[in-house]
C-alpha cells in the first residue's frame, strides 16, 4: 500500500509475502476492503436496494458468491453477506449502501479492517486447508465460486475458491489471528511435509 | 465425533463446528408474563431439564457455518439425530409420539399442533 | 546356516544382504541388513534377551511378529529424539540407530529388580491393593518413592521434541483397515466401482500373511497375487494406500483415527524436515474392517522363558529375515496352522525335534505332510515346564507329558532351544468393538468373533474369523461390493482371483498346560508377559472374589499396559473358565477401547505446538510493544501489556509510575481488545433494555451510557459502555474477554426467544483499534493533533460520542472514563492503528505521555471503586451486591435476570456486598482472595466474613486499599474486619469503595 499509514496485520513478519520452501503460494491480501451486510433476503426493497448499488444480486444459494466487476458478494449466512472490493472504494461503496438502504431495515458496516485475507494457489492448496479444517476440501463439491466457513486449525476462517483449476482460494480470517493463521499454514504446507491424497503412488510393496 | 446437519444451511460437518447448546424446548415464561412467575416456575425454568436415557431434544448452533441456531432431535444412547429442525418449531409428529418419560409428557399436548417431517 | 547359526542362509525375503546395516543394542554394535527389524536382526546375532518383565523383572525374548509383541519393548533413538516403548518387532532398522531395553537396571544380564522374581509370592495379584495401605505417613516417604521408581515402561525423551509432526483430515467413500489377502480383495472391488478409496496396514508393506499363511491363489503363491495387486492399487487414482499406518481408532458416525509413523525408519526423512508421524482424521462412507488375527499362546510352565514364542512369529521370522529362532525348536500346538510352522522350518534347515499336538488324534493334510517330511509328533501331550540355564535366558530343553487337566504323572524331556507355541487365533475385533459393536464366543474356533455392528461395519477375513485363503477371498470380494452397493456406488467388473487351501483339523481348546505339583505352587503360567499376570493370580483374583472379568483385570492388571491384551485376553480368559468351571461366554469379556496400538504424543498435538499451541491474539499495536519492552499478561487468547517496565524498573514501579503519569498528566491505553458490537434495527432500544439490566432505549443520540448485563440466573456476566450512533443504531461495548461471548449471547436471544424482534447484530471487535488517553493533559494533546473534533469541555461533555478526523484518519471519539480523569477512546480503523498510535505518543510528549498497560488500568479504577467483572463478580453476585442498584430499572417489565433477581434467596439479609477496605498498617497489602475472619486468632475452621477481591498499593493515595465482597458489608462500614495472614492478625477497615475524587471532579473537566 502506498498509504503511508496502513499497517496490515502481517506488517511485522518480514516473511508475509514469500515463505520459502512451500508447496504452494501464499500470499497476503491487503488492498481489499470489506463490507458486512445483514438484512432479510426475501425483503424484496433490501434485495433491490442492495442490488441497484452493487449491480449484482445478492447472493441466496448457501455456500456461494457472486461478482460484477470489482465487486464480490460472498454468502455468509441467510441475512448476512461479505461485500468486498478495492480497499481504496470501500469507503465510498459503504456510504451509498447505508444511504440506499435507510429506512430499510439492514445493517451494513465497513469493516475493511476486520479480516486479513491470505491467497493460496496451487494444487496442493486443498490437501494443506485440510491440515487444520475437517471440511472436505477434495471431493470436488468446493468449486470456484464456493463460500465456505469453518473452524481452522482453532480459529474460525472462511475459504473463498476463486478457481480450479489453477486452483487459488483466499482464506478469510479475523485480523488479530493473521500471525497464527499464517505461522499454522506455513508449516502445514511446506514442501517437505507435502500430501498427496488419491492419486498414483511409489514404493508400495508387499 | 458426531457429524451434524445444519437445517438452516445445509451443511454436513464435524459436530467441532457446531456448539450445543442444552435441551431444546425450554419455555421462558417471564417473556409472555413478566409480572406472574412464581418462583417454583422460575426454578423450573432455569434448572429442570429432561435427562432421557433415549430420544433427547436438543438445541444447536451452526456456529463455524452460518450462526443460526437450531434444533435436533438426538438418541442419548446411540448418539444417533433423528432430525434436524428449526428453532422455533417442534419436532417432527412421528418423534414427539416416540418420545418417552418426561418428554413424553410435555408432547402430549402438542402433537396435534405438529408437522410431519 | 550361513556364519552365524541363527541367519538362515537361503531364506528371509525382505532383507537385502547386498546391504549391511549397523546399528546399536544397549550400546553394543548389531549388524543386520536392510530390511531387517530390531528383533530378527539382534535374533540373527544370537542375543535371546530383549527385555526385563514389568514385576518379577524376568528375562524375556521375542514372542510375536508384529503389533502383537508383548516383551520385546525398547526405547529408540538418543536424547531428545528417544521414544519408548516400541515394538522390537516392529521397528525397522537403519544405520546409526541407536536401541535400548527397558525396565532394567543397571544390565540386560545383571538386573537387580530381579530380586522381585524370588520374591514373587509376595508380589501376588492385587500386591499394590494390598501392600501399600498402611500406615498413612509411610506414603509420602517410602511407598510413593518405591512405586515411582518401579513404575513406568522406559524413558521420556530428554528435551523439546526437534522433529515436525502433523494431521490431516481426509474424507473417503470406503476405508479398509488391513491390507492382507481380505482387505487386498475387498480393496479391489471398491476400487473398481471408481469411489475413493482407502487402504491402511500397519506394516510397511502389503499382503498381510500372504507370505506365510499358506494356500494357493490362481494356482501360485498369495503372495505373487498381492505383488499384483499392491501395484494396481498403487497406480490408481482413487485409491490412497498408507503403510506404516496403524488404523488406531473408530468413533461415531465413521470418524476414524490412522496413525502413520511416516519417518521413523529412515532419517533422512525426518531430516528434510517431512513429518515424523502423521495423525489421519478419517470420516469414511463405509469401513471395512481386515485387520487379521493374532495367535494366542497356551500357558504352561516357565512360557515366558526367551525361545518360547508364537508359532507365526517363528516362521515369520525365518521367512522374511533368515532368522531362526533358535538351533532346534518344538512346536506346542492345538491346532494345525503351527504344522506350517514346523514344516517350513524343516525346509529351512531349522531342526524341529519334536511337534506336541495337545488332540489326540487329528487327521489332516498337514498332519500327513509332516509326518511325510520324519517331523516327530506327539498327540495328546501337553508341555510341563521348560528347563532352563544362565538365569532363565537360555532354553535347555522342555517336559513333555499327556495333556489332562490334573496333575502331570510322567514327563518326558525333550531337548531343544526355542519352543513354537500356537494355541488358535484370535480374529483382531479391536477396531470392530471400538464404538460399540459385539462380539460372540465362537466354539469351533474357540475365539470371540463379532457379531452385531451397530455402525454397520463390514468384516472380512481372519478378523472375522475366516482363517483360510478362499474363505478370506470371497469374505473380501463381498465387503468390498457390499460397501460400494450401501454408497449406491456403481459397481466395477473385477476378475476375482480363485483360491485354494487344505482342509483342517478341527481347533481343541488347551488353556493351561499343567506343571509338575499343583499349578498355583512353584513354576509360574504366564497370561499376560507384559504386566506378569500368572495364572495362579488369576485363580487367587476369582478366590478373593474379584469374579466379574471386568474387576479381575483391574486387580490382576490382565490385559492393560501397552499391549492391551493382544495376545493375553482371550487366554486370560480360558483359564478364568477352566478355574471356576464356567465357559468363556459366561464370564464375557473385558471392553476393547481405542487406540489399537499406541499412538505418539506428538502425532497428537501435530501442528500445535510453539507460536501455534495456542492461538495469540495480536491487537494493531502488539508489535510496538514488544519493541517497547511491554510485559505481557495474558487476556483471553490476547496478550496484553501488564506493564512496560523501563531500564532498572521492577514491575510495580513501573506500575506506579504509570498510574502517577495517568493522574498527574497523561496516559495511553491500547484498549483495542475491547469487545464492539453494532446493533441496528427498529427493536434495538427495546433489545437493549432486554438485554441490560438498566435501560437504553431513552439514550440519545450522540451519548453513551454504562450498563449492566446479567445473565437469566440474575448473577452479572458484562459490562461496558453503549453509544446511540442513530435512531435505530447503537454501539456496544463489552469486557475484552466477554467480546465473542456477548455478541453470541446477543444473537442467540434474537433468533431463539425473540425472533420478533427487528434487530440485527454484527460483532466490530477487529475493525478498531482503540486507544484511552486519560489525564488531565487528554484534551491538550487531543487538541494539538490535527482534525475536525472539537474537544473542548462545552463542545465534548462527558459521556458523549463524536466521529471525525484526527491526524488525518477518519475516527470515533468517546468522552468515557474507566480511570476518574478527564478522558476520551480513540477508535480508528485497525489498519491505520499504528499510525495514530504513533500520532498521539508523538502529539503527547510536550505532555508528558506515557503509555500505561492493564495493571495502572486495574489500579486506576479500583482507587475510584469501579467494578471488574470477574474480580468483584464470579457468577454468583448481583448488581444489588455490588451496590449498583441504581443501574436495575424498576420500570422495565422484563430484561435477562430480572425475575431472579426478584427470588426471595436474592432478595434476603446475609448476602455479600461489595465494600471497600483500608488496612490499619497503610503499607500492608492484603493478598488477592484473602478471607476476614469471625475469629482470627481462633483455630480453624473458622466463619469467614467474606473475601477480598481487588487489592492495591494505590500511588494515587499513597496506601494501600482494596475491595471485598463482605457479609452484610453495608452495615458493616466503620467496622475493622480481621485477617488471619502470615501467623499474624491484620486488620482493615470497613469503608465505602471509593478512595479517590470522591466527587467525581476530575472527569468532568
Amino acid at each position: 500500500m502506498s498509504d503511508p499509514v496502513f499497517r496490515s496485520a502481517l506488517a511485522h513478519r518480514n516473511d508475509r509475502n514469500s515463505v520459502p520452501g512451500l508447496s504452494i503460494g501464499l500470499t497476503e491480501i491487503s488492498d481489499r476492503g470489506m463490507i458486512d451486510l445483514r438484512g432479510a433476503a426475501s425483503d424484496k426493497k433490501f434485495a433491490g436496494a442492495v442490488k441497484d448499488v452493487l449491480g449484482v444480486a445478492l447472493c441466496t444459494k448457501p455456500r456461494s458468491s457472486a461478482s460484477a466487476g470489482d465487486i464480490t458478494v460472498l454468502w455468509l449466512s441467510i441475512d448476512q453477506w461479505l461485500i468486498t472490493c478495492p480497499r481504496s472504494a470501500a469507503s465510498d461503496l459503504h456510504g451509498r449502501l447505508v444511504k440506499a438502504l435507510d429506512g430499510i431495515h439492514s445493517l451494513a458496516v465497513d469493516v475493511s479492517d476486520m479480516r486479513a485475507i491470505f491467497r493460496l494457489e496451487g494444487d496442493n492448496a486443498r490437501v494443506v486447508l485440510n491440515k487444520g479444517t475437517s471440511v472436505d476440501f477434495t471431493d470436488g463439491t468446493l468449486g470456484a465460486g464456493s463460500v465456505r466457513r469453518l473452524r481452522y486449525a482453532e480459529i474460525a476462517a472462511a475459504v473463498h475458491v476463486i478457481s480450479d483449476a489453477p486452483c487459488v482460494m483466499d482464506m478469510y480470517l479475523f485480523r488479530s489471528y493473521a500471525d497464527y493463521a499464517w505461522s499454522y499454514l506455513s508449516k502445514t504446507a511446506a514442501k517437505a511435509s507435502e500430501v498427496k491424497l488419491f492419486g498414483v503412488q511409489v514404493g508400495i510393496g508387499v | 465425533m458426531l457429524v451434524v446437519t445444519c437445517p438452516v444451511c445445509g451443511v454436513h460437518g464435524d459436530e467441532t463446528d457446531f456448539h450445543c447448546g442444552g435441551q431444546a424446548h425450554v419455555a421462558r415464561p417471564a417473556s409472555t408474563r413478566p409480572e406472574n412467575v412464581t418462583d417454583a416456575e422460575q426454578r423450573d425454568y432455569l434448572f429442570i431439564r429432561h435427562n432421557p436415557k433415549g430420544l433427547h431434544f436438543e438445541r444447536w448452533r451452526c456456529d463455524r457455518g452460518c450462526g443460526k441456531w437450531f434444533h435436533a432431535a438426538r438418541d442419548t444412547v446411540s448418539l444417533e439425530f433423528k432430525a434436524f429442525y428449526g428453532v422455533t418449531e417442534l419436532p417432527p409428529v412421528e418423534l414427539m409420539k416416540q418420545a418417552t418419560g418426561t418428554w413424553a409428557e410435555f408432547f402430549k399436548d402438542k402433537i396435534k399442533a405438529g408437522k410431519a417431517s | 546356516m550361513s556364519g552365524k547359526p541363527y541367519r538362515l542362509s537361503d531364506a528371509g525375503r525382505l532383507i537385502d544382504r547386498s546391504k549391511r546395516v549397523s546399528f546399536t543394542f544397549d550400546g553394543k554394535t548389531v549388524s543386520g541388513f536392510a530390511g531387517d527389524t530390531v528383533a530378527s536382526a539382534v535374533m540373527a546375532s544370537g542375543q535371546r534377551v530383549m527385555g526385563r518383565s514389568f514385576k518379577y523383572h524376568r528375562p524375556r525374548g521375542v514372542v510375536g511378529l508384529g503389533s502383537e509383541e508383548m516383551n520385546a519393548l525398547i526405547g529408540v533413538g538418543k536424547a531428545e529424539r528417544h521414544e519408548p516403548n516400541l515394538l522390537a518387532t516392529k521397528v525397522e532398522i537403519f544405520d546409526g540407530l541407536s536401541a535400548v531395553s527397558q525396565n532394567r537396571w543397571p544390565s540386560l544380564n545383571h538386573d537387580i529388580g530381579a530380586i522381585n522374581n524370588v520374591l514373587g509370592r509376595f508380589f501376588s495379584a492385587g500386591f499394590y491393593y494390598k501392600t501399600f495401605m498402611w500406615p498413612q505417613a509411610f506414603w509420602k516417604h517410602v511407598y510413593e518413592p518405591f512405586i515411582r521408581q518401579a513404575a513406568g515402561l522406559g524413558k521420556a525423551p530428554t528435551g523439546r521434541d526437534p522433529d515436525v509432526y502433523e494431521q490431516v483430515h481426509v474424507h473417503c467413500d470406503v476405508l479398509i483397515a488391513g491390507a492382507g489377502a481380505a482387505g487386498l480383495a475387498a480393496a479391489e472391488a471398491a476400487a473398481a466401482s471408481g469411489l475413493r478409496v482407502i487402504i491402511a496396514d500397519e506394516n510397511p508393506r502389503l499382503g498381510g500373511l500372504c507370505d506365510i499363511g499358506g494356500g494357493l491363489i490362481d494356482g501360485a503363491s498369495p503372495l505373487e497375487w498381492a505383488k499384483t495387486r499392491a501395484a494396481a492399487l498403487a497406480a490408481a487414482d482413487n485409491v490412497q494406500v498408507l503403510t506404516r499406518t496403524t488404523v488406531a481408532g473408530h468413533f461415531e458416525d465413521n470418524y476414524v483415527l490412522m496413525f502413520e509413523r511416516v519417518g521413523d525408519h529412515d532419517p533422512s526423512i525426518t531430516a528434510a524436515g517431512t513429518p515424523r508421524h502423521r495423525l489421519w482424521k478419517v470420516r469414511a462412507g463405509q469401513i471395512i474392517i481386515a485387520a487379521g488375527a493374532i495367535e494366542r499362546p497356551i500357558a504352561f510352565a516357565n512360557n515366558d522363558r526367551p525361545g518360547v514364542m508364537l508359532a507365526s512369529a517363528a516362521r515369520g521370522l525365518a521367512a522374511r529375515y533368515g532368522t531362526a529362532a533358535g538351533v532346534n525348536g518344538v512346536v506346542f500346538t492345538n491346532n494345525d496352522d503351527a504344522y506350517r510352522t514346523a514344516l517350513m522350518l524343516k525346509s529351512m534347515g531349522v531342526g524341529v525335534a519334536r511337534i506336541i499336538d495337545s488332540r489326540t488324534n487329528p487327521e489332516s493334510a498337514l498332519i500327513d505332510q509332516a509326518k511325510a517330511a520324519g517331523l516327530d509328533i506327539s498327540f495328546g501331550s501337553s508341555i510341563a515346564g521348560v528347563m532352563t540355564s544362565k538365569g532363565g535366558k537360555q532354553i535347555d530343553g522342555i517336559k513333555m507329558s499327556p495333556y489332562n487337566r490334573g496333575r502331570v504323572t510322567n514327563e518326558t524331556k525333550v531337548d531343544c532351544d526355542f519352543v513354537a507355541v500356537s494355541g488358535g487365533w484370535n480374529p483382531a475385533v479391536h477396531l470392530w468393538c471400538h464404538n460399540g459393536g459385539k462380539i460372540k464366543f465362537d466354539h469351533e474356533l474357540q475365539t470371540y468373533r463379532p457379531d452385531r455392528s451397530p455402525d454397520g461395519l463390514l468384516i472380512a477375513g481372519a478378523a472375522n474369523g475366516t482363517f483360510d485363503v478362499p474363505g478370506a477371498l470371497a469374505e473380501g470380494y463381498a465387503a468390498g461390493e457390499q460397501a460400494v452397493a450401501l454408497l449406491k456406488g456403481k459397481a466395477g467388473k473385477i476378475a476375482k482371483a480363485s483360491a485354494t487351501q487344505e482342509a483342517q483339523a478341527k481347533l481343541e481348546p488347551i488353556w493351561f498346560a499343567p506343571a509338575t505339583g499343583a499349578y498355583n505352587e512353584g513354576d509360574k503360567h504366564f497370561i499376560d508377559q507384559q504386566n506378569d499376570v500368572v495364572a495362579s493370580g488369576l485363580e487367587l483374583a476369582q478366590r478373593e472374589g474379584y469374579e466379574s472379568v471386568e474387576h479381575t483385570k483391574r486387580y490382576t492388571t490382565l490385559g492393560m499396559a501397552t499391549d492391551q491384551g493382544k495376545t493375553s485376553n482371550i487366554l486370560g480368559l480360558g483359564v478364568v473358565a477352566e478355574a471356576t468351571g464356567k465357559t468363556i461366554p459366561e464370564i464375557g469379556t473385558t471392553t476393547f477401547r481405542p487406540p489399537y496400538t499406541t499412538v505418539s504424543f506428538g502425532s497428537i498435538a501435530g501442528a500445535h505446538v510453539r507460536d501455534r499451541f495456542l492461538p495469540v491474539r495480536r491487537t494493531a499495536i502488539h508489535d510496538w510493544h514488544v519493541a517497547n519492552g511491554a510485559d505481557f499478561e495474558p487476556v483471553g487468547q490476547w496478550r496484553r501489556p501488564y506493564c512496560y517496565p523501563k531500564a532498572g524498573e521492577d514491575r510495580h514501579k513501573a506500575v506506579t509510575r504509570e498510574i502517577l503519569a495517568v493522574r498527574n498528566k497523561v496516559g495511553l491505553l491500547d484498549a483495542s481488545t475491547l469487545g464492539k458490537i453494532e446493533i441496528k434495527g427498529p427493536d434495538a432500544g427495546e433489545f437493549l433494555d432486554r438485554m441490560y439490566t438498566n435501560t437504553f432505549s431513552t439514550l440519545k443520540e450522540g451519548r453513551c451510557r454504562y450498563g449492566l448485563m446479567a445473565n437469566e440466573m440474575g448473577f452479572l456476566m458484562d459490562d461496558g459502555v453503549t453509544v446511540r450512533v442513530g435512531p435505530e443504531h447503537f454501539i456496544m461495548h463489552t469486557t475484552s474477554g466477554g467480546a465473542d461471548r456477548i455478541a453470541g449471547w446477543l444473537e442467540e436471544w434474537l433468533q431463539t426467544e425473540w425472533p420478533d424482534l427487528k434487530v440485527f447484530v454484527t460483532p466490530v471487535t477487529e475493525q478498531w483499534a482503540q486507544f484511552a488517553v486519560a489525564g488531565p493533559n487528554a484534551r491538550k494533546v487531543l487538541e494539538k493533533l490535527s482534525g475536525d473534533i472539537d474537544f473542548s469541555a462545552e463542545a465534548f461533555p462527558f459521556m458523549t460520542m463524536k466521529t471525525g478526523t484526527l491526524a488525518g484518519m477518519s475516527v470515533r471519539a468517546y468522552r468515557i472514563s474507566f480511570s476518574g480523569e478527564l478522558s476520551y477512546e480513540i477508535g480508528v480503523p485497525a489498519n491505520q492503528g499504528r499510525a495514530l498510535w504513533d500520532a498521539i505518543l508523538e502529539a503527547g510528549a510536550a505532555f508528558g505521555i506515557e503509555v500505561y498497560g492493564t495493571e495502572a488500568l486495574h489500579v486506576l479504577r479500583a482507587e475510584k471503586g469501579f467494578i471488574i467483572i470477574g474480580d468483584e463478580t464470579d457468577n454468583t453476585v448481583t448488581a444489588i451486591d455490588v451496590g449498583l442498584e441504581g443501574l436495575v430499572s424498576k420500570k422495565k417489565r422484563d430484561f435477562i435476570g430480572k425475575r431472579s433477581m426478584e427470588q426471595s434467596f436474592l432478595k434476603m439479609d446475609g448476602r455479600k456486598q461489595l465494600v471497600g477496605l483500608l488496612t490499619e498498617d497503610p503499607n500492608y497489602v492484603l493478598p488477592d482472595g484473602a478471607h476476614a475472619l469471625e475469629d482470627a486468632t481462633g483455630k480453624p475452621p473458622q466463619k469467614t466474613l467474606g473475601h477480598v477481591t481487588s487489592t492495591y498499593m494505590s500511588p494515587s493515595i499513597g496506601r494501600s486499599i482494596a475491595m471485598a465482597l463482605i457479609f452484610n458489608g453495608r452495615a458493616r462500614m466503620g467496622e475493622t474486619l480481621s485477617f488471619s495472614l502470615d501467623g499474624k492478625v491484620v486488620k482493615a477497615k470497613v469503608v465505602e469503595p471509593v478512595f479517590y475524587d470522591k466527587e467525581g471532579a476530575r472527569q468532568n473537566v
